[in-house]
């Protein structure tokens, strides 16, 4: 099996097409949310909608993934707090601060910026691996999780964790040929961008957009957050 | 030519025996041969003289196998591989080959031209029939009929068949004649071949590279003399032993890479200090060849010791494998903005469309 052809086709049409589905998907799912409109909004303004986005943003950014105890599932169960925040911490830094996908970023938008060093990012990207881990056999294990997962859950899960053990197989040369590793890598992305906008995934869109129309909902009623 | 064998030549050329086996050492070592002895020829008890065997089993090949012929083919070529191969400074492996072995025909080295060098081609055929090695250098044209590389008035193509027919071996050397090199490069004006296309049932040993490395082709050349048969080959037909490791693999700056220790430009600090190329554009990760192992020019540098990215020449299609300055882990193309505009509209008109309608059947309902 020719691996150059096949890498060659993940990282080119096949990356092209992913990514327009993954645009276009996302912008279905959007204006089917907004398009929708909103319910009539009878109360009289009593605060400021501008005051309640801000408020809702640091609340959400800085105090709920860094103060545990102000959230109530954290006292429930820390595993999914503790493992959940080390993936998505990994998973910005690896995305955005590694190396190799900085270059992703800067082909796409035409510039680029500094990045950490790369065993900073590694111990990032094991601890998002080991963090994805932990939230699968917490899944397994808890009943309520358990009862709470249907297929589309581990596919999500799978669609993720897959190009992270692949992304850090091939960095460190494990197992298969250089090639190899990155074909797989560049598949599993593909397929995860395709995935994307038709699962959950996409709450890394819907969360920004959900945290701002409730801090100007709120926002506007003079509450907090 | 008469058939002495290999040693006798040697002998006449005024070689001693005691460098005869030198020369049989080195040749295991070129050949990736495992055990090589630092002492082979002495009488040290086995444990003392390990893997003595390989020499001996060289020397006996040497001394019992007649010269084996060489025709060097060139079509759509810079003949860089043979400017490589006449600079290289490894004296014996190419000495052996170039002067020792018998290159009967190369349309840049020999001293003939014109139909004398064409009819000692045909003679050497007939003679030498299922017993010469056939060396190619450049892609073969298949456009216009083959009109775009003719030679004494036939053109590659025909040359390629005719002479592939009784070759006892077939290497093609560099990129070009591997893979189509620079010839095949989009949009491929001339519908450049590798030779293993037009040669579908004959297997074909490639050295790719661009140029490939000397010590390579002769150390190929050299195992096909003296086992009779190719090496070890990779799955795109290449030597394991030059090909069985990626440049990065056996790169002088890969603990800068380990490190995270990047050159950002060609004159910035990182590059002062010999780091990493990978950001600007390196190709070893993905690329097999003995460049950085081997190296050029008698072993004294190679590109990434001389600050240059590796372009990934040894590799199919390197000429259209992004750009050579852009990053390994940039994709190879993105779509255009009208493009993303076009899928964006879609999913905006697709979703508002979605949206109305159920719009529409809640007020209904």
């Amino acid at each position: 099996m020719d691996w150059n052809a096949i890498l060659a086709f993940a990282r080119g049409p096949l990356f092209n097409a992913a990514l327009l589905i993954f645009i276009g998907g996302m912008l279905f799912r959007l204006f089917r949310v907004v398009m929708l409109g909103w319910g009539k909004d009878y109360s009289t303004s009593r605060g400021s909608k501008a005051t309640g986005v801000v408020q809702s943003y640091l609340k959400g950014l800085f105090v709920l993934p860094f103060w545990p105890w102000v959230k109530g599932t954290f006292q429930r169960n820390p595993i999914p707090y503790i493992a959940g925040g080390l993936f998505h911490l990994g998973l910005f830094v690896v995305i955005f601060l590694g190396t190799a996908h900085m270059l992703v970023w800067k082909d796409l938008l035409g510039f680029g910026w500094p990045t950490l060093p790369m065993p900073i990012v590694d111990w990032l990207a094991v601890a998002a691996i080991a963090g994805m881990l932990a939230l699968l056999v917490n899944r397994l294990v808890h009943p309520v999780m358990k009862m709470l997962s249907g297929p589309s859950t581990y596919i999500n899960w799978m669609l993720v964790f897959l190009p992270m053990i692949t992304g850090y197989i091939m960095t460190h040369h494990l197992f298969f040929r250089y090639e190899v590793a990155y074909s797989l890598h560049m598949l599993s992305v593909d397929a995860m961008l395709i995935w994307i906008p038709f699962s959950r995934i996409s709450h890394f869109m819907f969360y920004f957009f959900s945290r701002t129309m409730h801090g100007a909902e709120l926002g506007k009623q003079a509450l907090t957050p | 030519m008469p058939k002495e064998t290999i040693y006798e030549h040697l002998v006449g050329e005024g070689v001693s025996r005691r460098e005869f086996i030198k020369m049989c050492g080195v040749l295991a070592g070129a050949m990736g041969m495992r055990k090589v002895p630092p002492v082979a020829a002495s009488n040290l008890p086995p444990h003392l003289a390990r893997g003595a065997k390989i020499v001996h089993e060289i020397a006996a090949a040497l001394e019992s196998k007649p010269r084996v012929p060489v025709i060097w083919l060139e079509f759509q070529d810079c003949a860089g591989c043979s400017e490589a191969l006449t600079r290289s400074q490894s004296p014996t492996l190419v000495n052996l080959v170039l002067n020792q072995l018998s290159i009967e025909y190369h349309e840049t080295l020999s001293a003939a031209a014109g139909f004398q060098i064409e009819e000692n081609k045909q003679r050497i055929m007939q003679e030498y029939y299922g017993q010469y090695v056939l060396v190619v250098e450049g892609s073969i044209p298949v456009g216009a009929n083959g009109a775009y590389c003719t030679i004494g008035g036939r053109s590659a193509l025909d040359h390629l068949k005719e002479t592939a027919e009784g070759a006892m071996a077939i290497i093609a050397t560099g990129n070009c004649s591997a893979f189509g090199g620079l010839p095949k490069a989009d949009p491929n004006p001339t519908d450049a071949k590798s030779v293993a296309e037009l040669l579908p049932d004959k297997t074909v040993i490639n050295i790719p590279g661009c140029p490939a490395i000397p010590e390579a082709t002769t150390g190929t050349i050299a195992h096909l003399i003296i086992f009779g048969a190719p090496p070890e080959l990779d799955s795109l037909n290449r030597p394991m032993t030059f090909y069985g490791n990626t440049v990065h693999d056996r790169c002088l700056r890969r603990p800068f890479y380990e490190a995270g220790k990047f050159a950002n430009s060609f004159d910035d600090e990182g590059a002062r200090k010999g780091w990493c190329l990978y950001k600007l554009g390196c190709k070893g990760p993905t690329t097999y060849n003995a460049c950085a192992t081997i190296k050029w020019d008698g072993g004294l540098s190679f590109p990434i010791q001389s600050g240059h990215p590796c372009l990934g020449c040894s590799e199919p299609g390197f000429w259209d494998g992004g750009g050579f300055y852009a990053g390994q882990s940039a994709p190879l193309s993105t779509p255009t903005i009208a493009m993303v505009g076009a899928a964006a509209a879609v999913g905006a008109v697709a979703g508002g469309a979605v949206a109305t309608a159920n719009k529409a059947q809640k007020k209904k309902g």
